[in-house]
């Protein structure tokens, strides 16, 4: 049987560019099955102007001089830019995984004996448990994100 | 020593890789290696089932995890558990990297003039580090055709401007490699060094990369060797004051190219390659090897180089020459250092 635990929406802009939006959560005892979805939109930077303008200021920041005209000039394989959240969980006892990959939707499930790629399987304690976004780039000026947590009981 | 061709730097499906570990051990055998660690980003669930795997393949398969931080990449090998990437303060990344050495690991800075944010985010190396003596290691050359890329060149210099500093930092390479994709650009290849009568094992391997018994190359098998005073000086270690002392005799460097590392699975045009031994006084000495596929011999041994008794922090190898038409490094030693 599915039960809802959490479904929390929220908005991020490039200020909260690195850093951390920790969300905790409880679990009861006898979880069998730990379920995420997350989704974060839009996705990609369509704005050519903006990426061209971000991208010059990247070019700026990390290229020597002697870099930079071939780098504007091969600018397109840099393209398109993207918003980048990424999702790790921790359990009461600690670190259970984390889903760094560029997907804007996860549905991740975790039990005792199994696990979505990048979470570590293994017995689903009580008590208080924690998701943790880390908002890698924002380049657009709003990005909205929805998480969504449920469980199913043995 | 005996050397193990190593990939240290890889990602699976666990991560942003496009392949399974299995995939991954598969390639890397087929490819000539002899040991592989997994540095997915920010986990290390895709360990699970890596024995068999290794079994499997021949292959030792290194724990390992990719810090994916927000300034900087990490890569992290050796662990026994998870330690985390995500306190990881602009001006802290010393903490982080002492919890890694606590868990029994060692730590370097991944592809670190890679370009940062939005185009890839988090790669450039952005953390101040207050004390460089933590840092375990650096992957100077990244990716494919490594060594004629300007922010390879950059993270050399790097390396060489900590090592003249008076700091014992390796150097190594990674692929960086997400995908079973082949591609006509060389692989580096780091070696790690084995000495006789050890057995090889994870823990061993990643102690040598520890010492600095690594050696980097497209091909082949760059070692370097000081003799002083009947004592015999291989990569990563340490040539004493009292040895190299003026008035203790001469003081030889020996050098060891071996072309048959890997057979087949690289290829150099035949030409006189630049063989350099360099310090942080410079370049000190400058050979031609003249080599040729058909060389009859081989591993080329050149022996009694002599070296200046002049004090020096570290020699390391370098070996110079033609790949796909361009002059560039073809391969480089991790030091011999002198106290």
């Amino acid at each position: 049987m599915h039960l809802p635990v959490l479904d929390v929406k929220g908005r991020v802009t490039p200020e909260d560019s690195k850093t951390h939006i920790r969300i905790p959560f409880q679990i009861d005892q006898d979880c069998s099955l730990l379920q995420v979805r997350f989704e974060y939109a839009p996705k990609v930077l369509e704005d050519r102007d903006r990426s061209l303008m971000l991208l010059t200021q990247s070019f700026e920041t990390y290229l020597l001089p002697e870099q930079r005209e071939r780098a504007l000039n091969q600018v397109d394989s840099y393209f398109p830019l993207n918003n980048l959240i990424t999702l790790s969980l921790d359990d009461p006892n600690g670190y259970r995984g984390a889903c760094h990959r560029h997907d804007a939707s996860l549905e991740l499930q975790l039990s005792a004996e199994q696990a979505s790629p990048g979470l570590m399987p293994g017995r689903l304690p009580a008590g208080d448990w924690q998701v943790t976004l880390s908002i890698h780039c924002i380049v657009m000026d709003s990005c909205e994100y929805r998480l969504q947590i449920g469980v199913e009981r043995s | 020593m005996r050397w193990l061709a190593c990939e240290l730097h890889t990602h699976t499906l666990h991560s942003d890789g496009v392949q399974t570990l299995e995939e991954l051990a598969a390639g890397a055998a087929e490819l000539g290696f002899d040991a592989i660690a997994l540095t997915d980003h920010n986990t290390m669930s895709g360990l699970a089932g890596k024995e068999s795997i290794s079994n499997k393949y021949g292959l030792f398969i290194l724990p390992g995890m990719e810090w994916t931080t927000f300034y900087g990449h990490m890569v992290t090998l050796g662990l026994s558990e998870y330690a985390d990437w995500r306190r990881a303060d602009r001006s802290r990344i010393v903490e982080g990297i002492q919890a890694v050495h606590r868990l029994g690991g060692i730590a370097g800075l991944a592809h670190p003039f890679r370009i940062g944010s939005p185009a890839c985010t988090g790669c450039y190396w952005e953390y101040e580090v207050k004390d460089w003596s933590v840092v375990d290691y650096i992957e100077v050359w990244s990716g494919t055709f490594a060594s004629i890329h300007t922010n390879n060149r950059r993270a050399y210099a790097l390396w060489t401007d900590k090592l003249n500093e008076g700091l014992r930092i390796s150097a190594t390479s990674g692929r960086d490699w997400h995908a079973q994709k082949t591609t006509d650009e060389p692989l580096s290849i780091t070696y790690l060094g084995i000495p006789e009568g050890e057995e090889t094992t994870e823990e061993h391997l990643i102690d040598s990369l520890r010492k600095g018994q690594a050696t980097v190359t497209i091909g082949p098998l760059l070692t370097l060797a000081i003799s002083a005073n009947g004592h015999n000086f291989e990569l990563g270690s340490v040539v004493s004051s009292q040895l190299h002392a003026k008035d203790l005799g001469a003081l030889k460097a020996s050098v060891t190219l071996d072309f048959t590392v890997r057979s087949g699975l690289w290829i150099l045009p035949d030409q006189a390659f630049k063989l350099i031994l360099c310090s942080d006084r410079g370049q000190e000495l400058e050979r031609e090897v003249m080599w040729s596929r058909s060389n009859p011999k081989d591993p080329i041994r050149l022996s009694g180089l002599p070296l200046t008794p002049e004090p020096r922090k570290w020699l390391r190898a370098e070996l110079w020459g033609i790949v796909h038409g361009v002059h560039a490094l073809i391969a480089f030693t991790n030091p011999v250092y002198f106290d």
